[in-house]
């Protein structure tokens, strides 16, 4: 309820700015006013995260505090469409550091609140794995360094269902699993899955596929048994359901508890996320955000945020330093082949209202 | 057979609203990570809750907020509704609408036009903007309990005491506050919850030095959420029923 009420509000406010986006192209904005607002040097030198809670490993932060002498202020959000809102109804200005997911990034680059990455300031730079740069979300990485990655995919549960028989999304479909599945209370995934096995792509615009796409899920419909996001892997351990969609970091916690847990990368590819940091166009301590960018992309600081969080950090670097187990583990670090099957959503500005609609037509059971 | 109906009813609708509450407790104290299966006794999520720096910080800005913004909107709010039921003034049928409108008021609109206002004058967003905020989503909820208690009063005790050569303040000290006081505390206690659990009027009007409770668990759906927030949980719930009781007790002495 209240990520929707989020979502409106993001709506409504991008909507009423429409109009001085056009007129100013985001390059030029994102530059100037970290050049006029120079920070104050006065005082203790700090730094203003804005992040999901605990998605940085504490001990990296006080690390990053005793070798730089600048102070964390670390504030919260509970979804994209929150941080979103508030920076810009803020203009930009308060955080020096924030971490939207993938398609937020282009949002926010198109719409100017963000400002470009000094890459000559990072000299870790080099430390990041080439297959998760340059995306379409933002290409070049010109105003995004990639933190943390994982994938939307299938989990199933090996005593009840035989590993081999699913290779792809469109096995979900299969009536000997009706009943057994459950899939996370995700839009753009659920159609995500609904395009590719209706034989179309992901990002798509045009209503008539995303109908297709619709009348294609309606059928999987019936054989759903659970919908949840808040903690997917929680049905799976406790065997309510057999097969489901979920994330892969919630699948590796999962496989903690349960040894039977397996993860499939399917034919038709998963659906891949990203999140980033960035820089608002407004923040304060732009040199300050730049130094703990670079902190974060140092091999020991992925390294702790892969083991602390269970998801993949693109950092050839400190993926090197950790144990083989977790290394080779598949579910973590998908093979390269299925990184380059798998989909980034994009933002899709108004078409988002098209699938919202016909994902309420499906969760209302027409 | 209608006690036994009578009892079994309300049974089934205590059970449904403690159950939760109950599992939350008990798996505060249970060893296994995600709660699913018992893993035996354990005190360790409230230990780590202990040394969660992020955390204990942001209960105790928590429970700042929410007892600074229910004190002062019961006070103004008390304030108002006397106004409201004793005195005559211009633009009162207006005001006493005013008050509903802004209880209906979807929050999110609430929290957009609060944050726009703080930016507007310039308000730097932390403590003090947070408590105004509060305080402003909590007062007209003081103001329909204080009101609704006062309506019920014999207006001519207040002729007689005036009668009597008693003057407006200790009217309002002896008689008024005494016999509105049930109303007052559960105003009081109502905005203490309302803020306490507050969410999208926080998200907007916070900053980034003062974090949260409920926008720290919220926040925690990224990583899952932790086993210490069943820790947290059970301490606010023993708080709040140590807040409940106290104001139990007062209000019986009073009688």
């Amino acid at each position: 309820m209240k990520k929707w009420l989020a979502l409106a509000a993001a709506l409504l406010i991008s909507g009423c700015s429409e109009k001085s986006e056009t007129q100013a192209p985001a390059e030029t904005t994102a530059a100037t006013p970290a050049a006029t607002e120079a920070p104050a040097p006065t005082g203790p030198q700090k730094v203003v995260i804005y992040n999901w809670t605990e998605y940085i490993p504490a001990a990296v932060l006080e690390q990053f505090t005793k070798e730089t002498g600048i102070e964390v202020e670390y504030a919260t959000y509970e979804s994209n469409e929150a941080m979103y809102a508030k920076i810009k109804l803020m203009e930009g200005k308060g955080y020096d550091v924030a971490v939207p997911s993938t398609f937020y990034v282009e949002k926010m680059r198109k719409e100017g609140l963000i400002q470009p990455i000094k890459k000559d300031m990072l000299a870790n730079y080099g430390n990041l794995d080439a297959n998760m740069m340059n995306k379409p979300y933002d290409p070049n990485n010109d105003f995004s360094v990639p933190y943390l990655w994982g994938a939307t995919s299938i989990a199933i549960n090996n005593k009840d269902v035989d590993a081999s028989k699913i290779t792809k999304w469109a096995d979900l479909w299969k009536p000997e699993y009706a009943g057994k599945l459950m899939i996370m209370d995700d839009v753009r995934d659920n159609f995500y899955v609904g395009l590719r096995v209706a034989g179309f792509q992901n990002n798509s615009t045009n209503e008539e596929e995303i109908k297709a796409a619709y009348e294609k899920l309606k059928t999987l419909w019936p054989s759903i048994k659970v919908i949840n996001s808040d903690s997917p892997k929680t049905p799976l351990i406790q065997g309510n359901v057999s097969i489901g969609a979920i994330w892969n970091g919630e699948a590796y916690m999962a496989q903690q508890e349960m040894e039977d847990l397996q993860y499939i990368y399917p034919e038709e590819g998963a659906v891949l996320w990203v999140d980033s940091f960035v820089i608002p166009k407004g923040a304060a301590n732009v040199e300050n955000a730049h130094k703990f960018i670079d902190f974060m992309l140092r091999a020991e600081s992925a390294k702790a945020a892969i083991e602390e969080l269970g998801y993949a950090a693109p950092n050839t670097a400190g993926i090197a330093l950790l144990d083989e187990a977790l290394r080779n583990n598949k579910t973590v670090f998908p093979a390269a082949e299925d990184i380059a099957k798998g989909s980034f959503h994009q933002d899709l500005g108004d078409t988002v209202l098209v699938y919202e609609k016909y994902w309420e037509l499906l969760k209302a059971g027409q | 057979m209608a006690p036994i109906f009578r009892w079994g009813f309300l049974g089934l609708i205590l059970t449904l609203i403690y159950i939760p509450i109950l599992v939350l407790v008990v798996n505060s104290f249970n060893a296994s990570k995600y709660g699913i299966k018992w893993g035996g006794f354990t005190f360790k999520w409230y230990e780590k809750f202990w040394n969660n720096d992020g955390l204990m910080t942001a209960a105790l800005n928590s429970l700042t907020v929410s007892i600074v913004a229910a004190s002062v909107a019961t006070v103004i709010g008390t304030l108002a509704a006397v106004a409201l039921h004793r005195y005559q003034f211009k633009g009162k049928a207006l005001l006493s609408s005013m008050v509903f409108v802004s209880m209906l008021t979807p929050e999110i609109v609430m929290a957009i036009s609060l944050l726009i206002v703080f930016m507007a004058l310039g308000i730097k967003l932390g403590f003090i903007s947070l408590v105004i905020g509060h305080i402003t989503f909590c007062l007209p909820f003081v103001i329909v309990a204080v009101y609704s208690r006062l309506k019920g009063f014999d207006m001519k005790m207040l002729e007689a005491a005036r009668d009597l050569g008693a003057s407006e303040s200790s009217i309002f000290w002896k008689i008024i506050l005494p016999l509105a006081l049930p109303a007052v505390a559960a105003g009081w206690l109502l905005s203490f919850t309302l803020s306490l659990d507050d969410v999208i009027v926080s998200a907007f009007v916070t900053g980034p030095g003062y974090e949260i409770l409920p926008l720290k668990v919220y926040s925690m759906v990224r990583v899952g959420v932790s086993p210490e927030v069943n820790a947290i949980s059970t301490i606010l719930l023993v708080v709040s029923l140590v807040l409940v009781v106290i104001s139990q007790l007062l209000l019986r002495e009073d009688k």
